[in-house]
């Protein structure tokens, strides 16, 4: 059986004398949105009016529940599927529910007389698009919103399995539209319809889109997801945007980059960024292999189906679908294994096969235990307590998401007992840095976002300098400028200050050093340095890039500079061995050396800071931590700080 | 908007009008019966040969020939408003009706020339002929124009040519039955036999009952071509029925009555406006009998205004019918801007 309840294959679209698309294959889920976006006169319509029976294809077919549609009776057509076109010929004398009842045409008799059920039916579709007090209105007397949702009535009773909607959005307004486009929502989500919908509202349909196709003068593209779809450059090339019209409107280009070419078997993860003039292929976390393997597996055993693919969003919002390296039945549940694809980021971890073995249990609810070739943690202080696997909490709920979704798809009602290992992951964790920061016999499962986005240095110090020029152009009148390694400290900043607000931001990453070259030979005149206690003690150091490959010497600069306040060697011990800045600051607490230790730390901060600016420009740093929040500033910052608040 | 009641309610006034001006056309002309007469004659209780020849042989068949070709007419008017999506558009509006009347003309002509009689179902199929002609026409102007008043202009201008034809031949005919030919071509219920009545009820009766039974692709159809198509109805069998069916309409009423202008307009309106609504299926039962209606009472005032001169059919309904017109167009016209 196919997955699509109406797909195309190999189609040709367009008009006797004029040829608008070919070889176009696409095929529409029910319970999803597919989007259809592109310029005017693309032939949006066109295809639209095709996949509805209305046009007939130059060549290929249009399968509707697997049949041709041209097989279907109009009648048999017309209980699977509906479509929705803008509303041209005046009507008289016709109150919506008069007009709604025409969706009930493919189900009355010969006279077209309504039974109890129709009526119950149109008043359900009027229940569900919010129009019940319009019942009886006469049509030609209500707004263009009310019209459209009286429209949208009529093709939901129509009972469709396949929604076809042109444009539906134009002539309303942004209330209109949204309202609109959260009823397509609930018809996909809840009652499981196929939507394809024709949009020029490029903000709306990123939202709602399931998936995407781009229909341009020159082809009609194969099915996207949303990330491809509406990455800058598709959409210039798509609308024939010039650069300077794009950002007009949409902002400047953030980093990723689509791909062109959509059109290769889908297994291969597909999804790329921009490094300079290079494109380099994102891969995905090994905590999206486990969640993917997990979700393999479960569905082996619910529905005894071995998945050819298995997919999930992941926390970035980016889908990824592979196709397993095997998943079979073991001896108490089921097994499959997913291949690590760090795309072009290659690191110790691409190409391990990441198993997961799954089990069911009679009670709900997901365990995630660790297997062989997955670490165990042995160091307070990190993402998990000591004695646990290594899975961080996003991986780790990210496959309770993905065993929920399975469970749901199967009405499954009881829980699940995950392993998840890594095969040679044992061998490979000794190249890491694992055994350093506390982690034991294995690899840790990580990624927050789910994907791996490769990113060589130079790009990186690219995109800053793209940044500290943008934030240059600002208007201001002595130029100040707020450099963060990452969002952490920036959002506890704002809070604090939110008269900061108008002050240019500019992400260091790891580069402070380089980062504050840049400011300088910008002109800028205040700089304020805002981050993780993590990175930036590195500063008193004079570690200007606090990428940990480049340097480390955190607990080294905790311990000298908690010598230096007097601690003991017990305390000086402790420190050195402890995993995070955020487990040192716990051992000072307890020593009752906090205050002393950071205030030693941010003078010498301070001091490397000076020697990195020149005096080009006063520079300051504010430290925060995840756990203790606020921690202190140098010198410099307080009288920043207490500057920018005045004015 | 419309319910049970206000259904009934409409249909009830509309057979009782058509129950009162079926009596009134029998016992009212030229010569004056009472009721009790015409009734006696009715129920066959022995009366005088006259006034039984006049009340069976004249004012009977004549009745129920206006009763059939009103019915017909507004019938064909609604057909053709639902194919065109118009209001004013009408089997006269549009040309059909002329260019009957011109083939109906020729063939008169042409077979009294030969010295031969026409009957009913000749003339019958010259109307058809000549209606389709002027269809067809009209059609392909349809495809070409986008404006439905430019069409609507296009039908009258076909009348208008078709008319001047019509007068010409009537012109350069050389019958003494020329006089019959030009009130024809005037429009007029008189002189219907039996027979003609009987070959109008052949035509029409079984061509409305079609009509009634397309009022389910037609109430689609009213939402637009592209939706009828996309709730399952076959559109081209769908149009070339109703077509078929407007112009067999329209020209058999031409064939015995000659053109009768804006019944096809006027009438589809005013039962709109009555039921309140627009559905076909509650809309054409009420076109019949209120066409039927609205036909009995125009041929009363053509007869007995100027009795004993009797006017021609279509200067009466003009006079009630074209002021509907210029009243729709008007509010189209105000739509189209508001």
């Amino acid at each position: 059986m196919s997955e699509f309840i109406c797909e195309t294959r190999n189609l040709a679209i367009g008009y006797e004398k004029k040829r608008l698309a070919e070889e176009i294959s696409l095929g529409a889920r029910k319970g999803e949105i597919l989007t259809l976006i592109g310029p005017n006169g693309a032939g949006k319509s066109t295809l639209l009016k095709t996949l509805a029976g209305q046009l007939a294809p130059l060549g290929g077919v249009v399968l509707l529940d697997e049949k041709d549609l041209s097989a279907h009776s109009g009648r048999e057509r017309a209980q699977k599927m509906a479509l929705m076109l803008p509303h041209t010929r005046p009507t008289e004398l016709t109150s919506c529910f008069e007009f709604v009842s025409a969706g009930r045409t493919p189900y009355t008799g010969r006279l077209g007389i309504l039974s109890e059920v129709d009526r119950q039916q149109v008043q359900a579709a009027l229940a569900l698009v919010g129009a019940e007090e319009l019942a009886d209105r006469d049509f030609n007397c209500i707004s263009d919103g009310q019209r459209q949702r009286i429209l949208l009535a009529r093709a939901i009773c129509q009972q469709p399995e396949v929604l076809l909607l042109d444009e539906p959005t134009s002539f309303l307004d942004v209330k209109g539209k949204i309202e609109l486009l959260t009823i397509l929502q609930k018809l996909a989500k809840e009652r499981q319809v196929a939507v394809v919908v024709s949009l020029h509202e490029l903000d709306m349909a990123q939202k709602i889109s399931d998936f995407v196709i781009c229909v341009s003068p020159e082809k009609v593209s194969s099915v996207m997801t949303p990330q491809q779809a509406f990455a800058p450059e598709n959409i210039r090339t798509l609308y024939g945007l010039t650069a300077e019209q794009y950002e007009a409107v949409f902002g400047p280009e953030p980093t990723p980059k689509p791909q062109q070419d959509t059109q290769k078997p889908k297994p291969k993860f597909e999804h790329y960024i921009r490094s300079g003039q290079k494109l380099l292929r994102c891969g995905y976390t090994t905590g999206t292999c486990a969640a993917l393997g997990a979700a393999g597996a479960a569905r082996l055993l619910l529905t005894g189906h071995e998945p050819e693919t298995v997919a999930l969003r992941t926390p970035k919002g980016i889908v990824v679908e592979v196709a397993p390296l095997y998943c079979r039945k073991t001896g108490l549940g089921a097994v499959c294994a997913i291949e690590k694809d760090g795309g072009d980021d290659v690191d110790v971890t691409t190409g391990l096969p990441v198993l997961a073995e799954v089990e069911l249990t009679p009670e709900p609810g997901v365990t995630i235990r660790g297997g062989t070739g997955v670490g165990r943690v042995t160091k307070p202080g990190l993402d998990q307590p000591v004695g646990e696997a290594a899975i961080n909490h996003v991986p780790r709920r990210m496959i309770a998401d993905a065993l929920a979704a399975e469970a749901e798809n199967a009405g499954y009602l009881g829980g699940f007992v995950v392993t998840v290992s890594i095969e040679g992951g044992e061998e490979v964790a000794k190249r890491t840095f694992n055994p350093h920061i506390g982690v034991e016999g294995g690899l840790s499962v990580l990624g927050t976002s789910g994907i791996v986005e490769p990113m060589s240095q130079q790009a990186i110090l690219d995109t800053i300098q793209l940044e500290m020029n943008q934030a240059a152009l600002c208007p201001q009148e002595v130029k100040r400028l707020i450099l963060a390694p990452g969002n952490y400290g920036l959002d506890c900043l704002h809070e604090t200050y939110p008269e900061f607000a108008d002050i240019p931001v500019v992400k260091t990453s790891n580069f402070i050093g380089d980062t504050m070259d840049m400011a300088a030979a910008s002109g800028f005149a205040e700089v304020l340095l805002v981050g993780h206690v993590g990175k930036l003690c590195k500063l008193a150091g004079g570690i200007m890039n606090t990428h940990s490959h480049t340097a480390d010497c955190r607990t080294e600069l905790f311990c000298a500079h908690a010598a230096l306040c007097g601690a003991g060697r017990e305390i000086c011990t402790a420190l050195m061995n402890a995993a995070t800045t955020d487990a040192c600051l716990e051992i000072l607490d307890k020593a009752g050396l906090r205050a002393p230790v950071l205030e030693s730390l941010l003078s010498a901060v301070q001091i490397h800071l000076d020697r990195r600016a020149a005096e080009k420009f006063k520079v300051g740093a504010v430290l925060f931590s995840n756990q203790h929040g606020p921690l202190g500033q140098t010198r410099t910052a307080e009288e920043l700080l207490k500057k920018w608040s005045v004015n | 908007m419309t319910s049970r009641k206000r259904l009934i309610f409409s249909y009830s006034i509309l057979a009782a009008a058509l129950a009162v001006l079926f009596g009134c056309s029998l016992f009212w002309g030229s010569v004056n019966l009472t009721p009790g007469a015409v009734l006696d004659v009715l129920l066959s209780r022995g009366s005088d040969s006259l006034t039984e020849n006049i009340v069976l042989q004249l004012r009977l068949p004549r009745a129920v020939m206006a009763v059939l070709l009103g019915a017909a007419l507004s019938a064909a008017g609604y057909l053709l408003q639902t194919f065109f999506a118009n209001p004013i558009a009408g089997p006269f509006v549009m040309g059909v009706s002329s260019g009957a009347k011109l083939a109906v003309a020729l063939t008169m002509v042409v077979f009294l020339e030969r010295g031969l009689l026409t009957n009913s179902v000749t003339l019958i199929f010259a109307a058809f002929v000549g209606a389709m002609a002027a269809m067809a026409f009209v059609l392909v102007v349809a495809r070409r124009v986008e404006r439905m008043s430019i069409l609507v202009i296009c039908g009258v201008m076909i009348g208008y040519i078709c008319t001047a034809i019509t007068d010409i031949v009537v012109a350069f005919a050389q019958d003494s039955n020329i006089v019959n030919l030009h009130n024809w071509s005037q429009g007029s219920f008189s002189g219907m036999t039996w027979g003609n009545v009987r070959a109008a009820a052949v035509v029409v009766l079984p061509a409305l009952a079609a009509a009634f039974l397309l009022s389910k692709p037609m109430a689609a159809y009213q939402m637009g071509e592209a939706y009828a198509k996309s709730v399952g109805v076959n559109v081209r069998g769908f149009s070339v029925v109703l077509v078929l069916l407007s112009s067999l309409l329209a020209a058999c009423v031409t064939a015995f009555a000659g053109p009768i202008s804006f019944v096809g307009i006027a009438v589809p309106h005013l039962v709109r406006q009555l039921l309140r609504s627009a559905k076909p299926l509650y809309v054409l039962p009420g076109c019949c009998l209120g066409g039927a209606a609205f036909c009995l009472l125009c041929d009363l005032i053509a007869r007995s205004l100027f009795a004993p001169t009797e006017l021609s059919i279509s200067s009466v309904t003009a006079v009630f019918g074209a002021p509907v017109v210029i009243w729709l167009l008007v509010r189209r016209g105000q739509e189209g801007r508001g």
